[in-house]
């Protein structure tokens, strides 16, 4: 899952090629490889990729703070993922 | 009255001194801190030769030092220059070269871009730093250092500076106050000159129509090289009110921005659509108090009807005003969209602001009178820029000679775009007469882009062609035929976009092909392309 999203991250959204290679804990905020419109991208890729729907209310700094922490959060929805099939 | 933007701020001094002019980190600067600031900035911009007539580059984000630095630059005489600090060195470099501008005024944090920087233009004269606060206590002697025959002015020398005001002004009403840079269709950007009188006569009718009262708290999250910018920092300080700075950390996710909107009591709102449309999908705009949101201003592209109608069902108190008008006339025409009527369908641009008049051609060169029909919009009016920097040839392409008015002196502008007129008088955009398309409220020229693309060693030809995106407007697809195609990675095309493009005209879909389908003419087949 990391390195699904790291390519991602790396291949789509990062504009300054001084910030390869992304390191799963850098922080996608402060570094500025996520805006407004990057994180939208980001945030289509994963429902697309992974079958889920990232509500607002989740749309939050902690959840995509780097690669780490999206995986966290993708893990975190993995139970809901299971019990809304089941 | 104000006849230079400036005289904004030493009016708003004189009536209230210690109300707040910017809130930004945390902290407020009074009206009378800002004037201070600024003429210090301005007597240090002396120190380093500056005269009227210059062009002075401004790097820095939205801030403190940025606003103290404009007005600064403006009480010498000269015009200011926006250089966005995240646009590519080789972008920055031309523009400073291009406005001949070789003094730069910086915040702390970009002071060595701004170094690298000045020392690309023709003759380097200096960087001026803007400390970031007005309470900051000069060093008392001056701290001068020198880079590559540059003299640098670090934020305690400029701190050191005297705060009375400049005993004289040092600028005419039809001088340059900024040069807006634009993007170029022939692949490089050109710069948009706009006179105090141009930019006055927006500042004025703007805090008028928004109804701006010193009460105001006004945010607007477009950077200083975006047209847009005018408005929160002269319209506010016409007004007397505050200039709310968003933080770059809220300004990526939606529920920050909803949050910080609550916590500093915004009451006017003005940015693109695309930003609002993210505030009303992802926002959570229900769980905020943003009672004290009078007016919601958007301009630079259309609204998506349903966007615009959700968001006027999720925050229904404010007023909704729909703003139009190119860098080359400030805000043209304007509407209010009222509620319920979002669903129409894309809200109209409505009618002429004050002091402007606004009239549409048809393609066989008659005036647009009836509903129906479609031409292509012309402004007349004191907001009209001056012209094209440096590009004279350019200029008289689009300020024009009143097509109906031969005993006209004064010129007026074609805007490129097409327009329609409803019984009510309402104008209406329908579309581009050329190949410019909107990316988040940005000017986007396709030929810039491939220009671009063309200076890639290995790329024989490309096109680029706007893709709708239903949340952002239009994405950019960029078709290449290049040498040794299966040597060439996608990779090498995004940087070597990315050195020469801002990132909004980097192309988002990349595609390789052996060749570019044609018309019958030769010509690329810009059409067959966009269907496929």
């Amino acid at each position: 899952m990391e390195t699904v999203i790291n390519e991602y991250i790396s291949q789509e959204l990062i504009r300054d090629p001084g910030l390869l290679p992304l390191a799963d804990e850098t922080s996608l905020l402060e570094s500025g490889i996520l805006d407004s419109l990057s994180l939208l991208q980001l945030v289509v890729f994963l429902e697309e990729r992974f079958g889920i729907i990232v509500g607002d209310a989740d749309l939050l700094p902690e959840n995509f703070a780097s690669v780490n922490t999206i995986c966290a959060y993708l893990r975190a929805r993995e139970p809901e993922k299971q019990a809304a099939r089941g | 009255m104000a006849y230079l933007l400036q005289r904004l701020l030493t009016e708003a001094v004189a009536r209230h001194p210690q109300r707040p002019a910017i809130a930004s980190n945390g902290s407020l600067l009074t009206y009378q801190e800002l004037d201070q600031l600024s003429n210090k900035v301005a007597r240090a911009l002396l120190r380093q030769g500056v005269a009227p007539g210059d062009r002075v580059g401004v790097l820095a984000p939205k801030s403190v030092p940025a606003i103290a630095g404009i007005y600064g630059v403006l009480k010498t005489g000269a015009c200011y220059v926006p250089l966005d600090p995240k646009a590519p060195a080789q972008r920055l470099s031309y523009v400073l070269q291009d406005s001949s501008a070789n003094l730069i005024v910086t915040d702390e944090a970009s002071t060595s871009q701004a170094v690298d920087l000045v020392g690309t233009a023709p003759e380097p004269r200096g960087v001026v730093v803007v400390p970031s606060s007005a309470r900051s206590e000069g060093s008392g002697q001056l701290d001068i250092a020198v880079a590559g025959g540059a003299v640098i002015l670090s934020g305690s020398a400029v701190a050191a500076e005297r705060a009375e005001p400049l005993a004289e002004e040092r600028a005419i009403e039809t001088d340059l106050a900024y040069i807006l840079y634009t993007s170029g269709s022939t692949g490089t950007p050109k710069g948009v000159m706009i006179s105090h009188r141009n930019s006055l006569t927006f500042a004025e009718w703007a805090a008028d129509a928004a109804g701006l009262s010193d009460e105001d708290r006004v945010c607007s999250p477009a950077p200083l090289h975006f047209d847009l910018s005018v408005f929160d920092i002269f319209a506010t300080c016409r007004a007397g009110a505050c200039v709310a700075v968003l933080p770059e950390g809220a300004a990526t996710f939606p529920v920050s921005i909803a949050q910080w909107l609550e916590q500093e009591r915004v009451s006017a709102w003005y940015s693109v659509p695309s930003v609002l449309t993210l505030l009303a999908c992802y926002g959570s705009l229900g769980k905020f108090d943003l009672s004290q949101l009078r007016t919601v201003i958007f301009a630079g592209e259309v609204f998506p009807p349903k966007h615009l109608a959700r968001l006027m069902e999720e925050l229904p108190h404010p007023r909704y005003l729909n703003w139009y008008g190119p860098t080359e006339t400030n805000v043209c025409t304007a509407f209010e969209v009222r509620p319920g009527q979002a669903e129409a369908g894309p809200a109209p641009i409505g009618k002429a602001c004050a002091n402007t008049e606004v009239f549409a051609v048809t393609s066989d060169g008659r005036l647009v009178t009836q509903p129906g029909e479609t031409g292509e919009l012309y402004v007349r009016g004191p907001s009209l820029m001056r012209g094209y920097w440096g590009q004279p040839a350019k200029t008289r392409e689009v300020l024009v000679q009143h097509p109906f008015r031969p005993e006209y002196d004064e010129l007026v502008y074609r805007t490129g775009d097409l327009v329609s007129v409803d019984p009510a008088g309402d104008y209406s955009y329908v579309g581009r007469r050329d190949s410019m398309v909107k990316i988040r409220g940005y000017r986007v020229e396709l030929g810039e882009i491939e220009a671009a693309l063309y200076r890639h060693p290995a790329i024989r030809e490309a096109a680029v062609l706007p893709v709708p995106d239903e949340l952002l407007g239009s994405r950019l697809r960029a078709v290449v035929i290049a040498d040794d195609a299966d040597k060439l990675v996608r990779q090498s095309v995004l940087d070597h976009c990315r050195q020469w493009l801002p990132s909004y005209m980097v192309p988002d879909v990349l595609e390789f092909r052996d060749a570019l389908p044609r018309t019958s003419t030769g010509k690329v087949d810009r059409v067959g392309l966009a269907r496929e």
